[in-house]
C-alpha cells in the first residue's frame, strides 16, 4: 500500500493512484483536496499530534464500495468537507478514530441523490479516548427514484468520559418513487458525556413554501432554493478554485426540480 | 391609489369555518389596527388574505383594486402588492437570508436590479432598521432571536416596498428600543403611501404608529369599524362594552380554535444540548 506524506496544500486526483492509498498528516494546517474518487477506493488517513487538517472530498463517479479511515492523534482535528455528486450505485463507509485526548472531527456531507442511484452512507465515529469531540452533518437531497440512507455509529467507549458527540441527518424528498432513510445510532458506555441526534426525512416543508412564496417567489423558485440550501452550505468546505465548478454543478443536476 | 377590498369573506380551515362573512377595506396610505380577542380570527383573516393553503375560502372575495385575488396563489398576491408580516417566521436553514432577499425583490419587480444596486438598497435599509448587516449574509432566521426575525420581516417589507402590508404582532418579541425603531419605518412608509393593516395585542405599538382607523373582530366577523379612540377604549376597558352596546356575544375560545387561528408556528429542531 502506498504512503503518501503531506505537509503542506495538496490537491490529489485519485484517479491517478492505485485503490489503496494511505495518508500521513504533518505540518501546520494543510489543505487536502481529493477528486475524481475511484470506486473502490480504500483511503486511510493518519493525523499526526496536534495537527489541524481540512480535508475536502468531490466526487463524481460511481464509489461502489469506498472505504474512509481516520486515525486521529492528541489534539489533532479534521475538518471534513464530502460533496457526493456521484451517481449510480454507491456504497461508502466512513470510520473515524479519535485516539488520544482531544482529538476532534467535524465532518460535514452533501449527497444529491436522484435518477435512479441507490447510495448508502454511513458515518462513524469512535471515541477510544478520554475527552475526544465529534460532530457529524450530513445532508441529502433524494429526487426521482434515488435511494438515500444515512447511517452512522458514534460509539463512546468505557472511561472516555467528557467526550461530546453529535449527529445530525437531514434529506429533503421530492418524489413519490424516493426511498430515504437516516438511521443515527449512539453507542455509549460512559455516564460523563454529551451526546446527541438528530435525523429528519420529509418534504419541503408547506410552511417553508408559504413564507418563499409570500414574498412573491413562484412556487418552484421556492422549492429551488429550499433545495439548494441542503447542498450548497458544503461549498464553504472548498477554495475558489473548485467552488465554483460545484456550485455549477448543483445548479445543474437540481435544474429539473418538479413542484 | 390602491385599496383592497374583502367582501363577505368566509375561511375554513379542516372543515371548521373560522371566519363568517368579513366585511373590510383597507386603502393606501393608511393604518388600520385590527383588534379582537384571541381565537376570533384575526390571524386567519392575514393568512386567507395571503393564499395561505391551509385556510379555504369558501365564500366571498379579495380584491386589489380591480384585480380579483380570491383564486389567485400567494406569489400573485404578493406580486399584485400584498405582503405579510408573519407573527412566527419560519427557519429555513441553508437559504441565506440575502439570496432569499434578492430572488424575492427580482420576483416582485419589473426591472432587474445590478448586484451593486441591490447590495446598496440592503445596506440602508439594515442601517435603518438598526440591524447588524451579518443578519442579512446568514440562513434565513436561523438561530435569530425572536428581535431580530420581526426586524427581518420588516426588512423584507422595506425591500419588497408592497401597496398593502399586513402586520401580525410585528411587535412581540421587540424591546422598547426595537419598537421605537419599526414604528419609525412603519410611519415612513405610510408617508410614501404604503397601507397598513396592524394585529397588536399591545397599545404601546399603535401609539407610535397611530392607525388611521381600527376595526373589531369578533365570531370571525368585523363588528366595528370606527376611529382610532377604539384602541383607547379596548385597552382600557376589554370587549365588554360589545355585548352591552351592540348585543354581540363574545364566544369563548375554544381550546382548538386556537391552534388553528395561528397560522404559521415556526418548525424547530433542537439539536444542540
Amino acid at each position: 500500500m502506498k504512503t503518501i506524506e503531506i505537509r503542506e496544500n495538496t490537491r490529489i486526483d485519485l484517479s491517478t493512484l492505485e485503490s489503496e492509498v494511505s495518508f500521513s498528516i504533518f505540518g501546520k494546517v494543510p489543505y487536502l483536496y481529493l477528486f475524481n474518487i475511484k470506486e473502490d477506493n480504500r483511503l486511510t488517513f493518519d493525523v499526526a499530534d496536534g495537527v489541524e487538517l481540512h480535508l475536502s472530498f468531490f466526487s463524481q463517479k460511481t464509489i461502489k464500495n469506498g472505504k474512509i479511515t481516520a486515525n486521529l492523534g492528541k489534539n489533532s482535528q479534521i475538518i471534513s468537507y464530502f460533496a457526493d455528486f456521484s451517481e449510480e450505485n454507491n456504497r461508502l463507509d466512513v470510520a473515524i478514530n479519535l485516539n488520544d485526548e482531544g482529538a476532534t472531527c467535524e465532518w460535514h456531507l452533501a449527497s444529491l441523490s436522484s435518477n435512479k442511484d441507490n447510495k448508502d452512507i454511513s458515518v462513524s465515529i469512535y471515541h477510544n479516548h478520554p475527552r475526544t469531540f465529534g460532530r457529524i452533518d450530513n445532508y441529502g437531497v433524494c429526487k426521482d427514484e434515488g435511494h438515500l440512507v444515512f447511517a452512522g455509529t458514534s460509539h463512546i467507549l468505557k472511561g472516555c468520559h467528557q467526550s461530546k458527540s453529535h449527529q445530525n441527518a437531514k434529506i429533503v424528498v421530492f418524489d413519490d418513487a424516493c426511498v430515504a432513510k437516516a438511521k443515527p445510532v449512539l453507542k455509549i458506555d460512559e455516564n460523563d458525556i454529551e451526546a446527541s441526534h438528530a435525523a429528519t426525512v420529509g418534504k419541503v416543508s408547506d410552511e417553508h413554501i408559504f413564507y418563499l412564496t409570500s414574498r412573491g417567489l413562484n412556487i418552484e423558485e421556492a422549492k429551488m432554493l429550499i433545495t439548494l440550501g441542503y447542498l450548497k452550505p458544503i461549498l464553504k468546505g472548498f477554495d475558489d478554485t473548485v467552488r465554483g465548478d460545484i456550485d455549477a454543478l448543483i445548479e445543474r443536476r437540481l435544474s429539473h426540480v418538479q413542484a | 391609489m390602491a385599496t383592497l377590498r374583502i367582501k363577505n369573506l368566509h375561511v375554513e380551515v379542516e372543515g371548521k369555518e373560522i371566519l363568517k362573512g368579513v366585511d373590510v377595506t383597507i386603502s393606501e396610505g393608511e393604518t388600520v389596527a385590527l383588534l379582537g380577542p384571541n381565537g376570533h380570527g384575526k390571524s386567519t383573516l392575514f393568512n386567507a388574505i395571503m393564499g395561505h393553503p391551509r385556510y379555504k375560502i369558501t365564500e366571498g372575495s379579495i380584491f386589489l383594486d380591480d384585480v380579483d385575488l380570491t383564486n389567485l396563489t400567494t406569489d400573485a398576491r404578493a406580486r399584485a402588492g400584498l405582503f405579510l408580516a408573519l407573527q412566527n417566521p419560519a427557519e429555513v436553514p441553508g437559504v441565506i437570508n440575502s439570496d432569499f432577499l434578492r430572488a424575492a425583490v427580482n420576483a416582485t419587480s419589473d426591472e432587474h436590479l445590478s448586484t451593486y444596486k441591490f447590495y446598496k438598497m440592503l445596506d440602508n435599509a439594515t442601517k435603518e432598521l438598526k440591524m447588524p448587516f451579518d443578519l442579512a449574509t446568514r440562513s434565513l432566521n436561523e438561530g435569530f432571536s425572536g428581535g431580530e426575525k420581526k426586524r427581518n420581516e420588516i426588512l423584507q417589507l422595506m425591500l419588497l416596498n408592497p401597496k398593502i402590508a399586513m402586520l401580525d404582532e410585528i411587535d412581540s418579541g421587540l424591546d422598547v428600543d426595537a419598537i421605537q425603531t419599526v414604528s419609525e419605518v412603519i410611519k415612513k412608509q405610510e408617508e410614501k403611501g404604503m397601507g397598513f393593516f396592524v394585529i397588536s395585542h399591545y397599545a404601546r405599538l399603535f401609539d407610535l404608529i397611530k392607525p388611521t382607523r381600527a376595526v373589531v373582530m369578533i365570531n370571525g366577523r368585523i363588528v366595528l369599524d370606527g376611529d382610532a379612540s377604539l384602541i383607547k377604549r379596548i385597552d382600557q376597558t376589554g370587549y365588554e362594552f360589545i355585548k352591552t352596546e351592540l348585543g354581540i356575544e363574545i364566544e369563548k375560545e375554544e381550546a382548538n380554535m386556537n391552534d388553528v387561528s395561528i397560522g404559521s408556528c415556526a418548525v424547530r429542531e433542537t439539536i444542540k444540548k
